[in-house]
């Protein structure tokens, strides 16, 4: 093997030697040499960074995930890790360590919104990385280390600016958000000029596995060939994916994902209860005069009786916009119709099976819904019944969710949230969940426990499901399990978002 | 290094190089570059270029370092230092400049009745880089006694402890060297080739089987793809650049040393 050396320290040697020029100071060549042993990497594997951050203590899985993205990834990586096992540690230690190697000097975090500042407090306290949140008045030029939301970097001016640099990282967090081509954002990321770039989300896959094709297409331009060819080679095999070696082998070379029971820490269990329930006769009667309701668009209809599975105040809303534009005079009767039946009605049944649930379990709860009228909704029934609550959605500033977060902790007993409100929020000091209505998506399923489930849970994690029966909420129940299939087969397995009698159900 | 560990070479570093410090506390530090400290580091050449074609008073830069991370969050202006920041690399940098040639003498020690005879060595600090797509890094510190030839390690190691000086001390005088300089350096530079022979080298072919996996992937995904587009080629040139395995010997610091001290 051939060894390379240089001859320019020779040089300087024999130059000295022969008194052109003048020797160097002794304080000056230990330091050169102490420097240079601080710097040394003694072996193969294993990062720097934890030598130089002692106030940090990782976790096994983060310092060999940080390992893998550097060693074997070549920092081009997707940090999947489920939820709550700290993809932030993990990317802040492979941000660290391309510091301290020297190979970063330009880096760019995009996170939400509401992310930001806990970013760049994580950065600046546990890993002495002086990031500062992006502000249009600096010159990038002169700030190595920034910080700031996607929907802010993709906007003029902000995007010319950011653009004119050269950033020899990027990480985009919760970067599912980017699975979609055809987007701005994604158009964004893709153009900026970065040398490694680090995606996290726990959920990278979420319907197909073409989203993970643009995922690797962001990191790798043209390493998966273009999406026809793509398509063509696993389009038919859809169903067959985990026969795919080429497909598993792609995925060990870009992503690393940390699986809750596997990380050797004690977990808490985690315990999954489907809650089937039966509408009333008269809420089954409305069911059925919504589902006959001649509305050409399916996904209207669909929305409607998710709805109506949900509250009457979420249907009546849907309803009288619907009522609005309709012409026909026989479909608004038959729309007045149900607005009157919805009036009628007692507390849902749902509603009362969530209070049933909460007055048993006796301790703080959250509540996941997928409708701002439900969650309205809930806050009265409860609050009928003495049981105090607090709202939660993603629309509230940094400081309200804060707030909100210490009145749940201190004093109310449940806390109601919207699926917007689910990212970012750690509440550990809560052990129930109630997901009163379920997503179309896994992952968001997945993202709603991860509040609770996560590093610093000290107890049992009790999640309920709650579906009525012999509705739309039984399909949705069959499909999440296919679409968690898909993601088993091409990631890996899954931890009980459902449940494992989940067959039992129908 | 530790924080402490920063801060405190940074103020050697300035001490070392004349740079007046104007304030300082456990949390940063404000010193004032000197004409050349500011040329090496500010990078401003236009600005010199204008001082120094124009005759106008030469004003150079204060600097203001931040070292206590607890304060990396606050509104305090300055630079903010880690084990990883741009700045410290380059106060690193500007070290190796400075401090890569030595020639010392031990000094005699007091009470030293007698005359002292130094023996001349030649010390050289060497890093040797194994890299692929994962790097190994290995320091050797050798010193050669130009006497009789005799090479010893950890040599750096053994000189720290002792009091040196750049010139030669009073009621001492040291030997003209037997080996010239130049040629013990190429002799230093066998041992450590002899040392790189010697290792093991199967990260090698390791290097090649993880590059063959890659490379297998992405054929895997162009396979009967007719036009194939730059992409691939440019993916293909980075797995291959990736994996590239190389050595390297490089000389960290090095110089003279005349002792009386003897080390074997």
């Amino acid at each position: 093997m051939r060894i390379e050396r240089s001859s320019e320290w020779k040089e300087g040697f024999l130059e000295r030697l022969e008194n052109r020029k003048e020797w160097d100071n002794w304080t000056l060549y230990q330091m050169c040499y102490d420097m240079e042993r601080a710097k040394v990497i003694p072996e193969f594997h294993g990062l720097q960074s934890p030598k130089h951050l002692p106030n940090l203590t990782p976790y096994a899985h983060q310092l060999e995930a940080a390992e893998t993205v550097i060693e074997r990834m070549n920092g081009k990586a997707i940090l999947a890790d489920e939820v709550g096992l700290g993809k932030t540690i993990e990317a802040g230690l492979v941000l660290k360590e391309y510091l301290i190697r020297g190979l970063v000097k330009k880096a760019l975090i995009l996170a939400p919104a509401s992310l930001t500042n806990q970013w760049i407090a994580e950065l600046n306290q546990k890993f002495h990385i002086p990031a500062i949140a992006y502000n249009k008045k600096y010159n990038l030029d002169h700030c190595p280390i920034v910080v700031t939301s996607i929907d802010m970097a993709k906007r003029s001016p902000h995007k010319e600016m950011i653009y004119q640099q050269e950033f020899d990282l990027v990480i985009i967090d919760e970067a599912h958000k980017l699975k979609n081509p055809k987007t701005k954002n994604y158009e964004f990321v893709q153009q900026l000029k970065k040398k490694f770039c680090l995606l996290l989300t726990a959920t990278p896959i979420q319907n197909d596995v073409f989203e993970l094709f643009n995922l690797i297409s962001l990191l790798k331009p043209g390493h998966l060939g273009n999406l026809e060819t793509f398509q063509s080679v696993f389009s038919a095999s859809k169903h067959h994916v985990e026969e795919d070696e080429f497909l598993k082998e792609l995925i060990q070379q870009v992503m690393v994902r940390n699986i809750r029971h596997e990380t050797g820490i004690e977990w808490t269990n985690r315990l999954v209860q489907i809650m089937p329930l039966d509408f009333t006769e008269q809420e089954r009667a409305v069911y059925s005069m919504i589902s006959k309701l001649p509305v050409s668009d399916s996904f209207t209809l669909l929305t409607l009786q998710r709805e109506m599975c949900s509250s009457q105040l979420a249907a009546v809303l849907t309803l009288e916009k619907l009522h609005q534009a309709t012409i026909q005079p026989e479909v608004r009767f038959q729309i007045e119709e149900i607005l009157l039946k919805l009036t009628e009605l007692d507390i849902h049944s749902k509603a009362k099976k969530a209070l049933e649930l909460i007055q048993k379990v006796n301790d703080k709860v959250i509540i996941f819904t997928e409708y701002r009228a439900t969650q309205a909704y809930l806050q009265a029934v409860l609050h009928a019944k003495g049981i105090t609550s607090v709202l939660f959605n993603g629309k509230f500033s940094k400081n309200k969710r804060e707030w909100m977060k210490q009145l749940f902790q201190g004093n109310a007993q449940v806390l109601i949230a919207t699926e917007s409100g689910s990212e970012g929020i750690n509440l550990q000091f809560c052990h129930h969940v109630i997901n009163y209505d379920l997503p179309w998506n896994p992952m968001k399923l997945e993202q709603r426990i991860g509040r609770v489930h996560r590093l610093g849970q000290t107890e049992d994690v009790h999640i309920y499901n709650l579906a009525v029966q012999q509705s739309v909420e039984d399909k949705m129940v069959e499909l999440l399990e296919r679409k968690i299939g898909v993601f088993e087969k091409v990631v890996g397995e899954l931890d009980h978002i459902l449940t494992d009698g989940k067959r039992s159900i129908s | 290094m530790r924080q402490q560990e920063i801060h405190q070479y940074i103020q050697r570093f300035f001490h070392e190089n004349k740079c007046r410090v104007l304030d300082e506390s456990y949390d940063h530090m404000t010193v004032q570059l000197t004409i050349d400290m500011d040329k090496r580091i500010m990078n401003r050449p236009y600005y010199w270029s204008y001082v120094e074609s124009g005759g106008v008073e030469p004003n150079p830069a204060k600097l203001t370092l931040i070292t206590n991370p607890s304060q990396f969050s606050a509104s305090l202006a300055g630079e903010r230092i880690h084990f990883g920041s741009p700045r410290l690399h380059q106060l690193f940098q500007v070290t190796k400049e400075q401090g890569a040639f030595v020639q010392m003498y031990e000094k005699p020690g007091q009470n030293q009745a007698t005359q002292v005879t130094l023996t001349p060595w030649l010390g050289v600090n060497y890093k040797i880089t194994y890299s692929s797509d994962r790097t190994k890094e290995m320091l050797y510190s050798l010193g050669m006694n130009l006497m009789n030839g005799a090479v010893i390690d950890g040599f750096q190691e053994s000189v720290r402890k002792l009091d040196l000086a750049p010139s030669v001390s009073a009621n001492t005088y040291y030997l003209p060297y037997n080996i010239p300089p130049m040629r013990a350096l190429n002799r230093l530079e066998e041992v450590m080739e002899n040392v790189v022979n010697q290792d093991d080298h199967t990260w090698v072919d390791e290097a090649k089987q993880r590059q063959v996996r890659d490379l297998r992937v992405l054929d895997y995904f162009y396979t009967g793809v007719e036009d194939v587009p730059e992409s691939y080629a440019m993916e293909k040139k980075a797995i291959e650049e990736q994996y590239e395995t190389t050595i390297r010997i490089e000389i960290i610091n090095g110089g003279l040393f005349y002792l009386k001290t003897a080390l074997l």
